[in-house]
């Protein structure tokens, strides 16, 4: 079977939307000349024309509301990923791979909590299979809006920021397919925020619990809630990365030898700055007595420190304008193999 | 196996809807019922695609991605004019699939192509009203005469079988014939309701979600109402004119006076009414008791009772919208190809 295909909105593009949403229409025309140019770049017609079409019912939406309610907002927002859907499947055929365009509103279904909604999945299944049946024994290259859906009632929904991942896992996990590639223009999960350590490096592999609880302190990449169908239907294999590069694999488990930290992150939160360090096996007494000896013989000043045995993760609170100096020292040590 | 060739001539909203239900439930279809459906030609306003061996559930996807009044972009199956001559001589279908808008005064160009159609020996099915409306004796006559099909499912209450179910009453007599028919007044109305805003943003609403006809004057001034109830009147053999009907516009409706209802306990609805006897028929805002059951009926939901010299039937589901009005019309085809009788009276 060809690859399903699920696409975001192009960069930025979801932001704009809002701030259309919100009555500013003069980004509008930002939105129109992005779009306008990249159309122009692939140079097709038909894809002139279908991605005007579509603008110009943007353009009406966004002219007759003011400020949109909470179920215009997602309709509006809809767009971003729509309009992508249509460049997709042009970039594809002018590269002779027959694709086509998947409504994501005929088959993602979900409840009716606008911008935040959550995905039904015995309503979505029944979608899917329909769609499957024609695709599974054709080389035809499915592409479907990712983070827009449609409830029950018959209106748009969006499913919540990074929302994209959460459609791709819903639908790989109800159609069994093993792999789910996210692609963006990172090469992977990196052990901590390159722009704060530069010899920040790529996690290889992952288990979910950890790559949810690093998103729950705020890792930056994946929506927790595309870890929701993997829990309770399939359990793909996440792979993260870009064209380049395909850096890490989330999947429901890791071997023993992946067992540890992965992640370490500083966040500040409130009259202190928290350190986090995620993986299985850090909330271990073993692992909290190595972390403490080197925090000691370092002479690092702690405020506090948080680990419970059924989580994967550690927290040491430490003052605010020494938070970046530790974390990488602190990267050093863990991942980087120096001596304390 | 059978193979029932179709053409579809409106390329919108239905019909690119029903292309894609087609590519998506041809094999289930097959599987079901043994036939196999094969669209030979598709038609828009500038243009025609025609394939005499029939699409495939590919090429149908990607017929439904050219731009509007685009079908003249599907090379290398296409036609920079429409001639339905030509394209009955090219691909010889079994049933034809209209789809154009509607027109109550003139009928066309719907009326026109249905004519065609019936003359050359092709079955039809429609979803535009105004053929059956304006003429539906004269078309059915030719049909019969030529033992053709015409069908029309989708034309009321699309998402349910209600004309179907009102066909197969052959015993009793219909006396009445009450309900909301029109989704979009509808779902302007519970805007109003439980948002308090006015009728012109609740328009603007519909319109935006795609629920309100491409002239909005269709369905607020009651004439799309009112068209389905002639079309109910001809369906149980006591046919009214267009004109007969009485109507008034819902656009005259205020927040005020929603608000008013509500404190009194009543929902305002805008009711089609025909009264088959007295031949008294009417589209009209009625303020009905919250405890009725029209006013349990929300969105952009439809609902019609039925009183007959025995009881009562209520029928309460979804009116129109591309995808469900898509697959009556597809039920339409399916019947005609398995060959299962029109039922008409
Ligand atoms: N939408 C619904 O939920 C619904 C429900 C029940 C019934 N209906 C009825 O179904 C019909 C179609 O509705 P729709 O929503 O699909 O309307 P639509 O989106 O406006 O589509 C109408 C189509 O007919 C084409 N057309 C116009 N004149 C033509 C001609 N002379 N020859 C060939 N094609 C012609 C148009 O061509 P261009 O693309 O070139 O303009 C367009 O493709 C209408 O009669 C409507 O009342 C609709």
């Amino acid at each position: 079977m060809r690859p399903i295909v699920v696409v975001s909105a192009s960069k930025g593009i979801t932001d704009l939307l809002l701030d259309v949403a919100k009555g500013r229409k003069e980004v509008l025309k930002e939105i129109e000349n992005r779009y306008t140019s990249i159309a122009r770049e692939i140079g097709s017609f038909k894809l002139v024309k279908r991605i005007e079409e579509e603008l110009d019912k943007l353009r009406r939406v966004a002219e007759g509301v003011g400020i949109a309610d909470s179920v215009l907002t997602d309709y509006i927002l809809s767009y971003g990923e729509k309009i992508s859907k249509i460049i997709m499947v042009q970039a594809l055929e002018l590269n002779d791979i027959r694709a086509f365009e998947l409504n994501a509103t005929d088959i993602i279904v979900t409840n009716n909590t606008h911008g935040d909604a959550v995905i039904d999945y015995p309503a979505t299944a029944i979608a899917l299979e329909k769609v499957y049946s024609v695709i599974k024994n054709h080389s035809y290259v499915p592409v479907i809006e990712g983070f827009i859906g449609r409830s029950f009632e018959g209106e748009v929904t969006t499913i919540g920021r990074g929302g994209s991942d959460y459609t791709a896992t819903t639908i790989a996990s109800l159609l069994k397919i093993d792999k789910v590639y996210l692609v963006s223009d990172v090469d992977g999960i990196m052990t901590t925020d390159p722009d704060l350590v530069p010899t920040a490096r790529l996690v290889k592999h992952m288990s979910y619990v950890e790559a949810l609880e690093a998103s729950m302190y705020g890792a930056k990449g994946i929506n927790p809630k595309a870890f929701d169908p993997l829990v309770k239907i399939y359990s793909s294999n996440l792979l993260i990365g870009s064209w380049r590069n395909i850096g890490t694999m989330i999947s429901r488990e890791i071997s023993r030898d992946f067992i540890g930290p992965k992640v370490i992150m500083l966040k500040d939160a409130g009259d202190y700055a928290y350190i986090a360090i995620v993986g299985e096996g850090v909330s271990s007494a073993k692992f909290v007595r190595d972390l403490l000896d080197t925090v000691v013989k370092l002479g690092i000043d702690i405020k506090g420190i948080q680990a419970h045995v059924h989580r994967p993760s550690i927290v040491l609170f430490v003052d605010k304008s020494r938070g970046r100096e530790i974390l990488k020292i602190l990267h050093k040590v863990i991942f980087e193999g120096d001596q304390p | 196996m059978k193979i029932a060739k179709i053409i579809i001539i409106g390329f919108g909203n239905v019909g690119r809807a029903f292309a894609r239900t087609i590519a998506l439930k041809k094999k289930f279809v097959e599987s079901r019922y043994g036939v196999s459906l094969s669209v030979v030609g598709v038609a828009d306003s500038k243009g025609m695609a025609l394939k005499s061996d029939g699409f495939s559930e590919y090429e149908l996807l990607k017929l439904c991605e050219v731009p509007r009044s685009g079908v003249n972009l599907f090379s290398p199956y296409a036609y920079n004019y429409v001639d339905l001559k030509y394209m009955y001589d090219m691909v010889q279908p079994d049933i034809h699939v209209e789809l154009t808008p509607a027109n109550y005064v003139t009928g066309e160009p719907g009326l026109t192509n249905i004519m065609f159609a019936l003359t050359r020996g092709a079955h039809v099915v429609t979803a535009n009203k105004a053929p059956i409306v304006l003429k539906y004796k004269e078309l059915l006559e030719i049909a019969k005469k030529r033992s053709l099909q015409l069908r029309f499912r989708s034309t009321v209450m699309g998402g349910t079988p209600l004309i179907d179910t009102i066909m197969s009453l052959r015993s009793e007599e219909i006396e009445k014939i009450e309900g909301i028919l029109n989704a979009t007044t509808n779902f302007i109305l519970t805007e109003m309701h439980d948002k308090l805003i006015d009728f012109e943003e609740a328009l603007k609403k519909a319109q935006i979600m795609g629920l309100a006809e491409a002239d909005p004057s269709l369905d607020i001034d009651g004439i799309d109402a009112a068209a389905k109830l002639v079309i109910l009147s001809h369906v149980i053999g006591c046919s009214i004119s267009l004109d007969e009907v009485k109507r008034e516009s819902l656009s005259k409706i205020k927040l005020r006076d929603v608000v008013e209802a509500i404190k009194e306990g009543f929902v305002i609805k805008y009711l089609a009414y025909f009264d088959v006897r007295r031949r008294e028929t009417y589209v009209r805002i009625v303020k009905i008791p919250k405890t009725d059951v029209f006013a349990q009926v929300n969105g952009s939901l439809n609902a019609v009772r039925i009183k007959t010299d025995v009881g009562e039937i209520l029928f309460v589901g979804k009116g129109g919208g591309g995808l469900e009005t898509a697959h009556s019309v597809l039920d339409d085809v399916i019947a005609i190809a398995i060959g299962s009788e029109g039922g008409m009276r």
